[in-house]
């Protein structure tokens, strides 16, 4: 789950890292009660990235000026994200920039600090970046070994070093996937704050944090409905440009399903992974999600039961051709209580494919010669 | 075959839930030596006629001797679960449990290094050796003894290419589903070598997802370790980049972790490359008439 700007400095700040002072407006009239000074800094709230490029920060010189871009900020869109609001901060007497982020390095299996000693870069596309392994479990030394290999010194030294061990005990605590400072800045006064700030919430871990209760539903908004409503449904949904609606359990069949419609000339019109050990009511409601998407003209299902039953599956079938009995639908459907699931299907009139590939080539020879027009979909 | 044979001892932590206990059913039908269940608080019962119950794990590994663990708990109680195993000497973990938090994930990793003992997932499917054992949720009847060993990110994939491998004769010495997350326990690398090892294992067969260097890494070191026949099969050749593609470790960020890639190393190490699940059983045939390499 990505936060927004906003959140994760009021994440940090609950932290003991320092933050601008700020206000949030989502109305141009809104700026005369916000007396931070000037010149003000206003900057998109919005859950993709790119955002300055894009001009979603702006530095207006006064209350007049600051009225007329706020009207232009609220109204953007970046990156199909829209604008939730303005975040308003007074701006910051630099003396000098790094960037600072924590996430989890899979190949070495434990969080890694990045970190450098230049910030308000692009930290994927920088030469001078340094990535240090924090062990588990973690002691504050790391924290001052990681500002002294950044060249720091004094206070600078110690209140980066500070920082970092606070942004540690967040990302662990609240089980972040990403916890990102950049930039974070020195002031001329010699103060270390987080500028920007970018957390990502491991969206496994939602469950045992009682802080992003309810949260989840609020940041889905680069998703699309039936994405939205398949990940409330704990589904995997990615929605294509194709016809063929691919159904499948487990991520890696569901991917090979798709890469052998797309060898055999078919085009995929979504990637839905049912996921381990689903029901006849989980299957169902997923076969829903396919259905309910207007480009599918045929759906292709392919089940190897393990911890799935196939007799579930099966289930999930017999009353979704009963409400749908139209629907072009191809099933390929093996393994556990595979028996009882045929027997189940034998009077539906359902073919079932025991091979992968000639299910794979029916389905795309019917979407090749299908009328166009969906059975059952919500346009 | 690697890892695990019929005298392996097995205990089923989460043992009378729903999953384990259907799975601790499968498992005994299948041959496995299921040894003893665990529930707190249902200790003395008995399941399925013959597994008995125990409230802890020591207490499973010192009245029956098991030395590896099928762990079924719920993912918030992963982490304890595995402790728990690991104190009590349990020298394989088979952790099938989806959704584990990577960093709860990451510290029990680092628990299993520093006692030296193995750990299979999490968010895997387990391991089999056709007609011998099965750990996990593997269907049985798709497998059937044989040379090739297979080692897996994927569960059902893996199940798709045994069936293929099966239907054309070609039986396993042993599956391991090494698990989708992005943090786990053994790697293709340490699969790999214990099958170079393996007198029953000829050819073997690596199935790949897109995501993250692990295929990448792998491809050098076969280059430079393994003299038997690999095959590599990468799924999700036309995902869209910046999704995650059900698998939390299962998603091309920054232009990293594509299947191009992986396909790109597979050819320049020597793996030979399968494009579809089928393709892979036919290579497996060319592979096995093929005499050895010195």
């Amino acid at each position: 789950m990505n936060l927004y700007e906003y959140e994760a400095k009021r994440i940090f700040a609950e932290a003991g890292i320092n933050v601008p002072p700020s206000a949030r407006i989502t109305k141009p009239e809104e700026l005369t009660k916000v007396h931070l000074g000037f010149p003000l800094v206003l900057k998109c709230q919005v859950l993709s990235g790119g955002r300055g490029k894009a001009g979603g920060i702006k530095f207006p010189k006064n209350l007049t000026e600051a009225k007329e871009i706020a009207k232009t900020l609220l109204d953007m869109t970046i990156g199909g994200s829209k604008t939730q609001c303005l975040l308003v901060e007074p701006a910051m007497d630099i003396a000098r920039e790094l960037y600072l982020g924590i996430t989890l390095d899979r190949d070495r299996g434990c969080p890694i600090f990045i970190a450098s000693a230049e910030g308000g870069i692009e930290i994927e596309s920088s030469e001078n970046v340094l990535t240090e392994p924090i062990p588990m479990p973690y002691h504050p030394y790391v924290g001052r070994n990681l500002a002294k290999k950044l060249g720091l010194k004094g206070s600078d030294l110690t209140q980066v070093a500070d920082i970092a061990n606070k942004l540690y005990k967040l990302f662990e605590s609240k089980d972040l996937d990403l916890a990102e400072i950049n930039p974070l800045i020195i002031t001329k006064g010699g103060d270390v704050v987080a500028l920007d700030g970018k957390v990502i919430v491991n969206d496994d871990s939602i469950g045992r944090q009682p802080y992003f209760k309810g949260w989840q539903e609020a940041h889905l908004q680069d998703l699309s409905v039936r994405e939205r409503r398949a990940k409330m449904a704990d589904l995997n949904l990615v929605e294509l440009e194709g016809n063929i609606g691919i159904l499948c359990n487990g991520a890696g069949l569901t991917m090979a399903t798709m890469d052998m419609v797309k060898a055999f000339g078919g085009d995929p019109g979504n990637f839905l992974d049912a996921g381990g050990g689903s029901d006849q009511k989980k299957t169902l409601a997923a076969l829903e999600l396919v259905n309910e998407n207007p480009r599918v003209d045929v759906i292709l299902l392919n089940i190897l039961g393990g911890i799935t039953a196939c007799d579930e599956v099966a289930g999930a079938l017999v009353d979704f051709m009963k409400k749908y009995p139209e629907r072009q639908m191809i099933v390929r459907l093996r393994g556990n209580n595979q028996d009882k699931a045929e027997k189940m299907l034998a009077s539906s009139g359902l073919k079932l494919y025991p091979d992968i590939e000639e299910a794979v080539k029916e389905a795309v020879a019917r979407s090749k010669n299908s009328s166009k027009k969906p059975v059952g979909a919500k346009v | 075959m690697i890892l695990v044979d019929k005298k392996t001892k097995v205990v089923v932590q989460g043992a009378t839930g729903k999953m384990g206990s259907a799975h601790a059913k499968r498992m005994l039908d299948y041959g496995t030596n299921v040894v003893a269940g665990v529930t707190p608080g249902k200790g003395g019962e008995t399941i399925h006629g013959s597994i008995p119950i125990f409230d802890t794990v020591a207490e499973a590994v010192e009245k029956t001797g098991a030395t590896c663990s099928c762990i079924f708990v719920p993912p918030y109680l992963a982490l304890d679960a595995g402790y728990e195993a690991l104190d009590a000497g349990i020298e394989l973990l088979v952790l099938i449990t989806e959704g584990i938090p990577p960093l709860d994930t990451a510290k029990l990793v680092a628990a299993v290094k520093a006692k030296g003992a193995k750990l299979i997932g999490p968010n895997c499917p387990g391991i089999i050796t056709p007609g011998q054992s099965l750990i996990g949720i593997l269907p049985g009847q798709i497998f059937k003894s044989g040379p090739v060993g297979m080692v897996s990110k994927s569960g059902t994939l893996t199940y798709e290419i045994a069936l293929a491998l099966t239907e054309s004769g070609h039986g396993q010495s042993t599956c391991v589903g090494v698990g989708g997350d992005p943090v786990k326990g053994l790697d293709y690398q340490e699969v790999l070598m214990m099958f170079e090892k393996d007198p029953a294992t000829e050819v073997m067969v690596m199935i790949g997802e897109i995501g993250g260097s692990a295929e990448e890494e792998a491809a050098a070191f076969i280059k430079k370790n393994i003299k038997k026949p690999v095959i590599g099969y990468i799924a999700g050749q036309t995902a869209p980049p910046g999704k995650r593609m059900g698998h939390a470790g299962a998603i091309i960020s920054g232009g990293k972790g594509t299947a191009a890639s992986k396909l790109e190393a597979f050819k320049a190490n020597g793996v030979l490359v399968a494009m579809t699940p089928n393709e892979v059983a036919k290579q497996v045939a060319v592979a096995l008439k093929q005499p050895a390499k010195a």
